[in-house]
């Protein structure tokens, strides 16, 4: 009968297909490391490239890179969803590490973020420090002269910029000038360009954009507020079970070691003819982990 | 670059292809049962189900990461972050559209196919498989409406498949990519990469409908 | 010979047809009344198609719902319908004319000789290897009554057969109204042509006010 042979053929193209399917995730749970990311380092295309290199030293393992936001790159890691961390947001990181979810992690990598806003800076930050700059914007704001426009997405950027606004005292929550998107980097500068106003951004997403925002320039970009530091982390297997601990610990020694730091520190000189990241080296003074103290407490 | 594109409509190709039929494996005899008789129970499950055709991609995402993630209910399957968990994902989401379309059809034919086949003799069962292989046309394009809001989706395979190059990166969390890194040209390239494959599908699969 | 104890149908919640008596067969039945007063949903309640909300349909003797689905089966073989609209299924003419005699499991060689004689009986034998659906009204119309007489029913129930037919079409189908009389075979069929009701001079059945009544004398219809 003809519709017992579409059944039998839909069935077969059914367990064929998963059967093929299945082929995609063969190798063994303990050869693929998963790691959490923040978007606005996997965009750089950093992460593939040092995965490339690691690939060549362990071919037969595959690292898998999630592109979300800090809040949810964690909190995934929570589910027990992920092996590692790579995550820019002192103050969320600390509740992680609190909790016990995650190991004591390694600062690998930092570089600033910037304030960057339109070109002929109604608000005048341009010279000031990080804290007067957020200052000024607000105050500029209420007189009805700047527009800023936040990402309002709990990503690592999200939680400094509400870190720089404390900072300098002020609560924009709820103005008419302060537009809370709920959006990436990308579309958040997109969006800044389009209003002429400020935003917080990374510096990495704004050198890609950077020719794509012609109302915009970065006004602010020194400052100890505006370091940006990138932790890396692995799961704690005692509080989340099934965490591949072996791989991470060595994809994070990778990262860490004088090779990673090399690949990190040259990275995007090609493209934008300045390196995006400072490599941490392992920080011998100790200034970041003192920078990465006072604003997980200020979280 | 060009092999990596072509791998991902591949992938973006076996993974919708594979949803839409598992989705049409079980909508399609849903619809039938909802449409066999009429009662003010099935009535409310057809509208309950017409509604949940408006359900937002990323809430299917959510709720089956929840339940797939390592510390869910079905986080011991291991199938997170896999192409199969966005199979899984795309045939939930488009069940209630199969569903419902199916219904609508298989209802149009019941009214007359139905009647023909048991006013000549047909046995409840023979009017049935009457009506479906009737429906197939009909019923071969509701499956390919399915299979184009799979491969056009964006929350669950990023939500599910969390877009790992060279395993569940597909076309639609490709082009997420490309825009917010900024590389608007490629994006929408890639989009056109998409529409043109979704409508080569089309084509293919009415031309193959018309001769079967 | 088919019989309706009391029956009403309701769609909707509302009686389309309520308590109805009557008798159909033997010979020809012919059911007029207005647009829209009942005479299709009186034929499929005769023909098994339609449950009605209460009473009785007995078919050659066997009350049709209450019977087990197996035994209703049988029965209802034993009837045919035919649609206004014809309904056609996909595929070609001969498939179609088939299609009755397919589900009754009849062997292949029987089904081509059957389905022949069927298409020659409405002389539309020509078509056999058309496709069914692309046909015009008269044709398909056609087409559903040799579907009908290829299953050999002793019950036939025909709604507006004649609507579409050309005039050789309707002389055909006379032809095969006295065939059927002379098989003994019981013929109803609905109908708005008042010549042909006068024609037959059946037994006529006039569907009005939701109810229907047999009148034995058709002349008396005004």
């Amino acid at each position: 009968m003809r519709i017992r042979r579409v059944f039998v053929a839909l069935t077969v193209a059914v367990v064929v297909s998963i059967l093929f399917l299945s082929i995609y995730q063969t190798g063994q749970h303990e050869n693929i490391l998963r790691v959490t990311t923040t978007t606005s380092l996997y965009n750089t295309g950093l992460l593939d490239k040092l995965a490339e290199e690691f690939k060549q030293m362990h071919p037969d393992v595959s690292v898998q890179f999630i592109a979300i936001g800090s809040g949810e790159a964690l909190r995934r890691a929570a589910q027990g969803d992920a092996d590692m961390v790579l995550s820019h947001a002192p103050n969320l990181e600390k509740r992680y590490l609190d909790d016990g979810t995650l190991k004591p992690g390694k600062i690998f990598a930092y570089n600033y973020f910037i304030i960057v806003g339109p070109s002929d800076d109604p608000a005048n930050v341009t010279g000031m420090s990080p804290i007067e700059a957020m200052a000024a914007i607000y105050t500029a704001g209420e007189r009805g002269r700047a527009i800023f426009v936040s990402r309002a997405d709990n990503s690592g950027t999200h939680n400094r910029e509400l870190m720089l606004w404390s900072l300098a005292s002020v609560n924009p929550s709820g103005k008419t000038w302060y537009l809370e998107l709920g959006a990436d980097m990308a579309l958040t500068l997109m969006v800044a360009n389009e209003k002429k106003a400020y935003t917080l951004s990374d510096v990495g997403t704004y050198l890609k954009f950077s020719d794509k925002l012609g109302e915009l320039k970065p006004l602010v970009e020194r400052g100890d507020a505006l370091i940006n530091i990138y932790s890396v982390y692995v799961v704690n297997p005692v509080k989340v079970p099934g965490v591949n601990e072996k791989l991470a610990e060595v994809f994070m020694r990778f990262i860490t070691s004088e090779e990673g730091q090399k690949i990190i520190e040259n990275y995007g000189i090609d493209e934008f003819g300045k390196p995006l990241f400072n490599a941490a080296r392992g920080d011998p003074t100790g200034e970041l982990k003192n920078v990465w103290e006072s604003m997980a407490k200020l979280g | 670059m060009w092999q990596e594109v072509a791998e991902v409509v591949a992938r973006s190709l076996l993974i919708s292809g594979t949803a839409t039929m598992l989705a049409a494996f079980w909508s399609i005899p849903v619809a039938m049962i909802l449409t066999a008789k009429e009662s003010e129970f099935r009535r409310v499950l057809l509208d309950l189900t017409n509604t949940l055709v408006a359900i937002p991609t990323v809430l299917v995402g959510l709720v089956l990461y929840l339940l797939l993630s390592r510390s869910g209910p079905l986080g011991f399957l291991g199938i997170l972050y896999t192409p199969t968990s966005i199979v899984i994902g795309e045939a939930v989401l488009i069940t209630p559209l199969i569903v419902s379309l199916s219904a609508s059809v298989l209802r149009e034919t019941r009214a007359g196919i139905w009647e023909m086949a048991v006013s000549i003799g047909a046995t409840e069962r023979q009017a049935l498989v009457t009506m479906v292989t009737e429906s197939l046309p009909r019923l071969m394009s509701v499956i390919l409406i399915g299979f184009n809001r799979a491969i056009g989706e964006l929350g669950v395979a990023l939500m599910l498949g969390g877009n790992i190059k060279g395993l569940t990166r597909v076309m639609t969390t490709a082009i997420a990519l490309e825009v917010s890194k900024g590389e608007f040209e490629f994006a929408l390239a890639l989009g056109g990469v998409l529409l043109f494959v979704t409508f080569l599908v089309t084509a293919i699969v009415r031309k193959v409908g018309k001769t079967a | 010979m088919i019989e309706l104890k009391r029956v009403s149908f309701a769609y909707a919640n509302e009686d389309i047809i309520r308590d109805v008596n009557l008798t159909f067969g033997p010979g020809v039945t012919v059911v007029i009344g207005p647009n829209g007063s009942g005479k299709t949903t009186l034929l499929k309640l005769a023909a098994a198609i339609y449950r009605p909300r209460v009473g009785e349909v007995l078919i050659d003797g066997v009350n049709t719902w209450s019977a087990p689905e197996t035994v209703r089966v049988s029965v209802r073989r034993n009837v045919v319908y035919v649609h206004e609209k014809p309904i056609m299924l996909r595929g070609s003419v001969a498939d179609n004319v088939a299609y009755g005699l397919r589900i009754r499991n009849v062997p292949d060689d029987e089904v081509a000789t059957r389905t022949e004689e069927a298409l020659e009986a409405l002389g539309i034998k020509h078509l056999a290897h058309e496709k069914a659906q692309t046909l015009s009204a008269g044709q398909q119309q056609k087409v559903a009554l040799a579907r009908a007489l290829a299953v050999r029913p002793k019950n036939l129930l025909l709604d507006e057969p004649i609507a579409s037919l050309d005039k050789s079409g309707r002389e055909i189908f006379m032809e095969l109204l006295r065939e059927m009389v002379r098989k003994e075979v019981c013929v109803a069929m609905a109908t708005h042509d008042r010549l042909l009701a006068l024609q037959l001079m059946g037994r006529t059945i006039v569907v009005e006010n939701k109810t229907a009544t047999l009148i034995e004398n058709p002349e008396r219809i005004s």
